[in-house]
């Protein structure tokens, strides 16, 4: 009973952080109600007694990237009138929402309906434990690529992102 | 709480993101539509990883988690830049490619 008004609650804050996402016109508001959606799904990742992944949403979405991002929407300081205009929003987000919504209940119908109830899980499910062995086991050569992906990315944000300089004589 | 819906809810913030992408100009947004949409396969894998009871779903969300945080470097940096070319954040002003050489 609790779990099912925790999924209530959280439901809640997941779909109306991510409705405010697309429907506030200032870019610091709607990072802000992306963050409620980020922390929210930290609590489905709970509900579903995944605790790492539960730590490492709130750690890597929540406390690196939107924060991140955050942040640059405050360096970037963008003012009224820098904003792009965007007059008949609603408009095309109820149009583009008529074409998604037959893409939505296709994805719905191929993932419904394959269990009906959660079963018992098994003694260490979601634990650090269980997903290190996965992870060191099974999946190195991914884990390996990712490192690797996060480097260049790094490397590739510090040459995107810094000034240009002359080249001067 | 069945396995529905969660399914429901992943189906419905992945279409959001979906919208969002399509028909917003803000840079800003679009980038966040595109975690979202991440988000939302991370709640389906670890549905199906809770179902199944193995880890090996759990260990894909923490791979795309990882995934995320590069594409949030990268864009962001991104971002910035175009921001210093034109002072603008509006999607529709970076048409280059879009444009034949008589109109640029």
């Amino acid at each position: 009973m609790l779990e099912n008004s925790l999924f209530g609650i959280l439901a809640l804050f997941l779909l109306g952080g991510s409705l405010g996402m697309i429907f506030f016109t200032q870019t610091l508001f709607s990072a802000i109600s992306f963050m409620f959606a980020m922390l929210a799904l930290a609590g489905m990742f709970a509900l579903l007694e995944n605790s790492f992944l539960f730590l490492a949403q709130i750690m890597v979405s929540v406390g690196a990237v939107v924060v991140l991002s955050m942040l640059v929407i405050v360096s970037v300081n963008l003012k009224a009138s820098n904003l792009p205009h965007e007059s008949a929003k609603g408009r095309w987000i109820i149009f583009s929402a008529l074409l998604v919504t037959p893409l939505a209940m296709l994805i719905y119908k191929a993932l419904a309906h394959t269990h009906t109830l959660f079963e018992k899980t098994d003694e260490g499910y979601g634990s650090l434990k269980m997903m290190g062995a996965t992870l060191f086991s099974d999946w190195v050569l991914p884990f390996e690529i990712v490192s690797v992906l996060l480097l260049a990315a790094m490397v590739g944000a510090i040459m995107i992102g810094r000034k240009e300089k002359r080249h001067d004589t | 709480m069945t396995p529905d819906n969660f399914f429901l809810l992943a189906t419905l913030l992945f279409s959001i993101g979906l919208i969002g992408v399509v028909s917003r100009r803000n840079l800003f947004v679009v980038y966040m539509s595109i975690e979202l949409m991440l988000s939302a396969i991370n709640l389906v894998l670890a549905t199906f990883s809770r179902l199944h009871g193995d880890m090996h779903g759990s260990v894909m969300v923490l791979l795309i988690i990882a995934v995320i945080a590069a594409e949030a470097a990268l864009f962001l940096a991104m971002v910035v830049h175009l921001y210093r070319l034109k002072r603008t954040v509006d999607s529709d002003d970076f048409n280059t490619l879009a444009q034949t050489k008589e109109e640029i």
